[in-house]
């Protein structure tokens, strides 16, 4: 009666299992980008945010509205808020109030630099599954290089509120040349600031990362050696942190995500959806169409030839990521 | 009994998912399991109590209902789907 993923094709994002996303009603994840504006200016950043980076066009407070009640309406399970920064948005604890009070299990995304005490209580008595704070690097020095404008000190200081309040805390890590080798260092240090997950995986290139990727690409005998540590590390926190990465590359995920597409939805802060953050293919725009409108078109995109064109082109040319800004509407 | 704090559970055409959001598993449940996760998910309440309400809604046996029951119930929580 009970089917799950098989083992060796569970990937740590929201996974179809065998009933495939054609087969769902609706989306089981949805990843907002709530905003584009940004305090920091990270070097690796996939988005491009930054301050004064908001798009023109981002929801309005209706739009917004109208957003959320569809997916309170559809039942969604599981929402996410990134940015940018979401907590820079000024609707930002009322959106998470309403999907929490309506049983959506919600996870923030954050650099946590905004993070106080009384915005962590407010966090936990608003409900939200987990916080998950970026921390690309164990020392300051790493930090505050990688994330431009950013202080260790107080990304630290917004964990420790956050740990206060009692709300579940989970870390992302971003692997450069110039940090790939603190990677033990930082699965301790999360565990040590009371984290309940770690995620890391390749650094993508795109967003800023083209920009800069002549000081961010690790070699793939420094990428050998942190998988290497990670496996490790899994097995040390067993049973007390989970430990997820990513091992396998990007033309290989996205091969995996031809035949198995996770019904996870990617909405940009103007309401377009693209089909997975690795693609620059679009496939709704929550302006204009009803959520089951765009998971309906999501569902017929993934089969769009120009989408496993792409992915085989990538195979020829991997730097075809860094347009994945310029948007294919299909 | 009541489904574990981080896992939802919602009614597809093909009878449910269970979605265990922190390892982010998901979990297809054809309309039979689907119809016993749906009653616990509605009103958790003991194994006996689950057994009598399905009993009243299904045809069949109590014997096999309860068989039934028994293995899935333990399947869930061996995945640490289900809590008391």
């Amino acid at each position: 009666m009970l089917e799950a993923a098989p083992p060796g094709e569970a990937i740590p994002s929201a996974t179809p299992a065998r009933t495939g996303a054609g087969d769902l009603g609706a989306p089981l994840y949805i990843a907002w980008q709530v905003t584009n504006e940004c305090d920091l200016a990270c070097l690796h950043c996939i988005e491009e945010s930054g301050p004064g980076k908001a798009f023109r066009d981002e929801l309005t407070a209706a739009q917004t509205s109208a957003f959320l009640e569809q997916v309170a309406a559809e039942q969604v399970p599981y929402m996410s808020f990134s940015g940018g920064e979401p907590t820079l948005h000024p609707r930002f604890f009322e959106m998470a109030a309403y999907l929490c009070e309506r049983q959506t299990q919600l996870k923030i995304e954050t650099n946590a630099h905004g993070l106080t005490a009384e915005g962590c209580e407010r966090l936990r008595r608003t409900g939200v599954k987990a916080v998950q704070v970026s921390l690309d690097g164990a020392t300051r020095e790493t930090f505050n290089r990688m994330r431009v404008r950013g202080d260790f000190a107080r990304a630290l200081q917004g964990i420790a509120h956050l740990r206060a309040a009692g709300v579940p805390v989970e870390i992302n890590y971003s692997p450069t040349r110039f940090n790939i080798h603190e990677i033990g260092l930082a699965v301790d240090l999360a565990y040590g600031l009371g984290a309940e997950s770690f995620y890391t995986g390749r650094t993508m290139y795109t967003g800023n990362a083209v920009k800069t990727w002549h000081r961010l690409a690790p070699s793939e005998e420094q990428y050998g050696g942190f998988f290497e540590t990670l496996h490790a590390k899994t097995r040390e926190y067993a049973g007390r942190m989970r430990v997820h990465f990513h091992e396998m590359g990007l033309l290989e995920e996205l091969r995996y995500r031809l035949r198995h597409p996770a019904a996870l939805l990617i909405v940009l802060p103007n309401g377009l959806v693209k089909l997975i953050n690795a693609l620059p293919f679009v496939c709704g725009d929550l302006r204009r169409q009803s959520l089951k409108e765009v998971w309906a078109n999501f569902q017929r995109a993934w089969q769009d030839p120009r989408v496993s064109q792409f992915v085989e082109d990538l195979a020829n040319d991997p730097r075809k990521t860094a347009s994945l800004h310029q948007w294919v509407f299909l | 009994m009541k489904l574990a704090q981080y896992v939802k559970f919602r009614e597809e055409r093909f009878g449910g998912v269970l979605f265990e959001t922190r390892s982010e598993k998901v979990f297809a449940l054809n309309p039979t399991a689907s119809a016993i996760v749906r009653e616990i998910a509605r009103d958790g309440s003991d194994e006996p109590g689950l057994v009598a309400r399905l009993a009243d809604l299904f045809r069949g046996s109590r014997a096999t209902i309860e068989t039934e029951v028994a293995a899935f119930v333990g399947d869930l929580r061996s995945r640490g789907l289900l809590e008391d």
